[in-house]
């Protein structure tokens, strides 16, 4: 008798992956009691056997350590072929897994990082896309709290197996860490998550830095959106004052950040699996005008809860970041990046989710640099400007609105730095013949002329040739 | 003509629903997905139904849920009928899993669809050359009349 491994709803179809596991665990059930066979399996029965046994462990919690033991016993691909059913059962069904086998879970990713298995940081990387912003359900916010434990109680292995892995843990908690201590009805539970999350944080702040340097300029986007707790205040103090009280030699200050384009895998971490799939389908499937539908399903899933709004900054950064479409798809009759952008900020009910999704929105335009970055994550930000002119000009209004708030205030020891990344942005869409002129930004009548002057300002030190004087960004 | 439908069984085939026409036969194997639906009715004051508007890439249609299917699936979600009828029902012209077929959900929102032409929205007539099957005559109307394009 093979127990449940997914709650399933009345008139939903069986999932192959878990049918593959159970139909594995049938057929081999009495060879999971010691003593274990002493054949060695062809590659074929391997594989099945491995799905026997992780039908066995997430099943069978009281059999779990039999079960593990059976794998150490047989395995000899280094685990790889085990982890990988493991991010194939976290990335499609750890939604529906009953909770007994969600723990299970939880407990056969930390033997495969005591074991070092291969791929187990892809594990990891699966598990934290799971977990979902703006989501303070029981289920959820377990989850977080299991991942964060984990992160913290093998720190040392990580540290030394696979230390990228811990910038991913860096990137998601940060971001999450902004969701959760917002919410004013804190109970226990969620204050230990808090906990748990500062403590992961300050940790790779303070005794990594170098790596938390990798990630680049959206470690600085996220920090600033714990500027409010005491703990992160002191970070942000050494980060302007003491830059060398972080022990990475060569670091001088937050230049160096702003001057490293985060590179688009740390952006899918704040993005499910099956929201992704959804996102990539609306963006290459889903024609312009055919849309309302799409649209209108993919805000119920995931938009309309009171909490879910602070995930619209994260969508941006991915469709700006991560999704970059072909050549075919931009040419064709698919609603562009730019439209569901335009979208998404309406969703924006309160003033500092629509701040931040306009900062993400904008965040590669104001340390731009040509030879480092790249032109798709600027592409949308002036699509949106340029193309609602002609409907929705209070959009263009406050997009420019905003960019010229932040080439003055976002970070004013850097203004210059700014300035010159917003107008080599500028620069690089003519250049590149993203958009032929700024006219319709500069003449039309329709935008407030004090923005219309402010550009016209602006891009003549883009004619007088500042942009082409890139002076090297950082240290120097 | 049958539909491709990646990741489903090549063992099942698929019609597309452009090609379905009126029968008392229990024998249309399909998937499409659902874009609307309307409020739940007691038909006959005993079974609850609902009248739903359904698509994939060739057409659209007017699905008929019955009993427990009515709560059981949202807009955005993907539906494969195996066994179903497309059939009058109180004069409307309506798709459906009938007591020999059955409906079960395996997907969602990754389908595109058409709402026109809509198959519940075409005048059929008896096949002159075979009484037993139905051609179609005339279009009533291009687009649902119930469930109207959402523009």
């Amino acid at each position: 008798m093979a127990a449940n491994l997914l709650r399933i709803a009345t008139h939903e179809a069986e999932n192959q992956l878990a049918l593959s596991l159970r139909q594995a665990f049938l057929l081999l059930e009495s060879n999971l009691r010691p003593p274990f066979p002493l054949t060695i399996p062809t590659s074929e029965e391997y594989q099945v056997l491995n799905c026997a046994i992780l039908y066995g462990i997430l099943t069978q919690p009281h059999h779990a350590k039999t079960h593990i033991k059976h794998l150490h016993a047989v395995v000899s691909d280094g685990y790889a072929f085990f982890v990988n059913l493991l991010v194939q059962v976290t990335n499609e069904l750890l939604e529906k897994l009953v909770d007994s086998a969600r723990n299970q879970l939880l407990w056969v990713t930390g033997e495969m990082v005591d074991v070092s298995a291969v791929g187990f940081d892809a594990l990891l990387v699966s598990l934290l896309r799971q977990v979902v912003g703006g989501d303070f359900t029981d289920g959820n916010l377990w989850l977080c709290f299991e991942v964060a434990t984990l992160f913290l109680s093998k720190w040392d292995s990580l540290l030394e197996e696979e230390p990228m892995v811990l910038t991913s843990g860096l990137y998601a908690f940060l971001r999450l860490l902004a969701d959760h201590c917002r919410v004013s009805s804190r109970n226990s539970k969620l204050e230990a998550l808090v906990r748990l999350e500062i403590e992961f944080c300050l940790k790779m702040l303070r005794e990594q830095f170098h790596l938390c340097l990798k990630v680049g300029r959206d470690v600085i986007r996220l920090l600033q959106d714990l500027h409010h707790m005491p703990e992160f205040q002191a970070v942000w103090r050494d980060l302007v004052l003491n830059p060398t009280v972080f022990g990475t030699s060569g670091f001088l200050g937050i230049a160096q950040f702003y001057s490293t384009r985060t590179s688009s895998r740390y952006f899918l971490l704040r993005i499910p699996p099956m929201m992704e799939t959804h996102l990539r389908f609306l963006l290459t499937q889903v024609k312009l005008g055919g849309q309302k539908r799409h649209q209108a399903w993919f805000a119920s899933k995931y938009l309309f809860s009171p909490d879910r709004e602070t995930l619209i900054c994260d969508i941006v950064r991915f469709i700006c970041c991560t999704h970059h479409p072909t050549k075919e798809i931009i040419q064709s009759d698919i609603i562009p990046r730019w439209a569901v952008i335009g979208w998404l900020l309406k969703f924006c009910r309160k003033n500092y989710v629509e701040a931040n999704a306009k900062l993400a929105l904008f965040y590669n335009w104001l340390f731009f640099d040509e030879r480092a970055d790249k032109l798709m994550d600027i592409e949308p930000a002036v699509l949106l400007m340029v193309c609602s002119v002609p409907k929705y000009v209070e959009i263009t209004n406050s997009l420019l609105e905003f960019l010229f708030l932040l080439v003055d205030n976002y970070d004013m020891e850097h203004k210059e730095m700014i300035t010159r990344g917003v107008l080599s942005s500028f620069n690089c869409l003519i250049s590149k013949g993203v958009i032929h002129t700024f006219d319709v930004l500069t003449s039309s009548g329709v935008i407030f002329p004090l923005l219309r002057e402010r550009l016209a300002t602006f891009l003549l030190g883009m004619k007088a040739g500042i942009a082409k004087e890139l002076r090297p960004i950082g240290p120097s | 003509m049958f539909c491709s439908v990646p990741g489903f069984p090549r063992c099942m085939e698929m019609l597309c629903l452009k090609d379905i026409a009126p029968a008392a036969q229990n024998n249309i194997n399909t998937q499409f997905i659902l874009l609307d639906k309307g409020r739940a009715n007691l038909e006959g004051g005993q079974t609850k139904t609902c009248l739903a508007l359904v698509a994939d890439e060739t057409a659209a249609v007017h699905f008929q849920f019955w009993g427990d299917e009515c709560d059981a699936f949202k807009p955005g979600d993907i539906i494969r009928l195996s066994n179903g009828i497309f059939s009058y029902n109180r004069n409307s012209l309506v798709l459906r899993a009938g007591k020999k077929g059955s409906i079960e959900k395996v997907g969602e929102f990754t389908m595109a669809y058409v709402e026109t032409p809509n198959m519940s929205e075409i005048k059929w007539v008896p096949d002159p050359n075979n009484s037993r099957t139905y051609v179609q005559e005339a279009v009533i109307s291009a687009y649902s009349r119930v469930f109207p394009p959402v523009l």
